[in-house]
């Protein structure tokens, strides 16, 4: 969001200094970006994409099992309740995964390749959001479970720019659209 | 049911297993998403939320939200929706829909919905344009738009001010969101929610389809210079000097809500009676 003339821009938020606090935001970035790749992977579905659809779906699940492992840690710990407007993604980019819901070329047209560089979008950000907080945080156990799920997203990362270099090898024609909205030149 | 007895919701638990059949990259899915994280937030039981909606895209919401739902006949969702809410004040009942079934089919009902102040939710998804019928301009679209075989140079017609006509109306709870901002969007329609009266939110929905220029909306956005206020004329000023663009609530006030003050004197038996053929 841009800020208008004569205004100065928001405050960055400060620093997760709570464990609680901390484990709360992972748990929402990865429920988020898994809800944010079902809904694609739904969307795909729908409009019988179902090549991409099966990708966004993979990747919910990757989500979904690293949320599984952040909710084990967060066993027995206190977990506070932020409203979603109270989040602290004090990261570059800001957003959590799912977030930037609008980012990219999606379309029910797009390519593998387009799906996986919108993951790898999404999936640098939960990284940059783990690396800040690791360096960020007054706190020394926030800092650790953060510098180690910063290391956990780089693997993600790594293997979605693994999928994007034997994307970009195949040569697939454009998905043939038999209805296509009526525009005039 | 008593409210200490409500498990713990969180904003998946609100969504249906339908699938959305919204074009991807639709912004409406940011609604959706803002929609149900603003419930499970309030902690609403679901069968103590009604969801109605007009026809367009934007108002197959009641589909994808796992509550009570009622997608109603073409600009009639607020006419629905003050019903169920006369006949059922305990329940929160929130009208949802486009700019097209808001402005243009359901636009009388608009005025006076603002007016009477029932204790209701509005939300339009607006992206200035029919989209389920492939791209018309609408109310709120730009008089010199000419992507339409309907309206090759344009309407011509200037574009009606949604957040101005609902203030002018009489509505005491006016806000602008923006639907690629799903916690900013989710925190509005909570407060709008909460509002005792008629709340009114203006969605910013990018169309990808028929109007892919919006995704440059991201970059237009900008927070609401002045901040909520309570003075009409303030807002009024407000509304009428921004771009269209600023995001907040534009107009808070408590003002005297509608309800129905008097008891039936009929029963339904009777009632149902006479409509027998």
């Amino acid at each position: 969001m841009s800020t208008p003339p004569g205004q100065r821009p928001p405050a960055a938020p400060a620093p997760i200094d709570d464990v609680g606090e901390f484990l709360v935001h992972a748990l929402e970035l990865e429920h988020e970006s898994a809800a944010h790749y079902e809904q694609l992977a739904d969307s795909m579905e729908v409009h019988h994409n179902h090549e991409v659809a099966a990708l966004f779906r993979r990747l919910a699940q990757l989500s979904d099992e690293h949320a599984t492992s952040i909710g084990e840690r967060a066993r027995g710990v206190a977990l506070p309740r932020i409203a979603p407007w109270e989040f602290k993604w004090n990261c570059p980019g800001g957003g959590p995964e799912g977030g930037d819901c609008l980012h990219g070329d999606v379309s029910y047209q797009m390519s593998a390749v387009q799906a996986l560089e919108l993951a790898l979008h999404n999936e640098t950000r939960g990284h940059a959001f783990y690396a800040h907080t690791a360096s960020d945080s007054d706190d020394a156990e926030v800092r650790e479970l953060a510098a180690e799920m910063s290391a956990e997203e780089a693997e993600h990362l790594k293997l979605l720019e693994d999928l994007l270099a034997q994307e970009h090898h195949r040569d697939d024609a454009p998905l043939e659209d038999l209805d296509p909205p009526h525009m005039p030149a | 049911m008593d409210a200490s007895a409500i498990p713990t919701l969180n904003a998946k638990d609100y969504k249906s297993d339908i699938k959305p059949v919204w074009c991807p990259g639709c912004g409406h899915f940011g609604v959706l998403s803002a929609l149900t994280k603003a419930l499970a937030y309030l902690g609403l039981a679901k069968q103590d939320v009604a969801l109605i909606s007009g026809i367009g895209c934007s108002s197959r919401l009641p589909a994808y939200v796992n509550s009570y739902g009622f997608h109603g006949v073409h600009g009639r969702a607020l006419a629905l929706a003050s019903g169920l809410k006369a006949a059922r004040p305990d329940l929160t009942v929130i009208a949802a829909g486009g700019d097209g079934d808001g402005f243009s089919i359901g636009g009388n009902h608009f005025l006076h919905a603002c007016r009477r102040n029932m204790d209701l939710t509005y939300v339009v998804m607006d992206n200035e344009v029919y989209g389920m019928t492939k791209g018309q301009a609408s109310p709120t679209t730009q008089p010199d738009w000419n992507h339409s075989k309907l309206t090759p140079h344009g309407t011509g017609v200037r574009r009606f001010q949604p957040a101005a006509i609902a203030l002018a109306a009489g509505a005491s709870f006016v806000a602008r969101g923006f639907a690629g901002d799903p916690n900013g969007l989710s925190h509005l329609l909570t407060q709008a929610i909460e509002h005792p009266g008629f709340g009114f939110v203006q969605v910013l929905s990018p169309c990808q389809t028929f109007r892919p220029e919006q995704k440059h909306w991201k970059q237009m956005v900008h927070p609401c210079q002045l901040g909520p206020t309570h003075d009409a004329a303030r807002a009024a000023e407000l509304i009428q000097r921004d771009d269209g663009m600023a995001l907040g609530i534009l107009y808070a006030e408590q003002l005297p809500i509608y309800s129905s003050t008097h008891d039936a004197h009929a029963s339904l038996d009777l009632i149902e009676a006479e409509f027998e053929l």
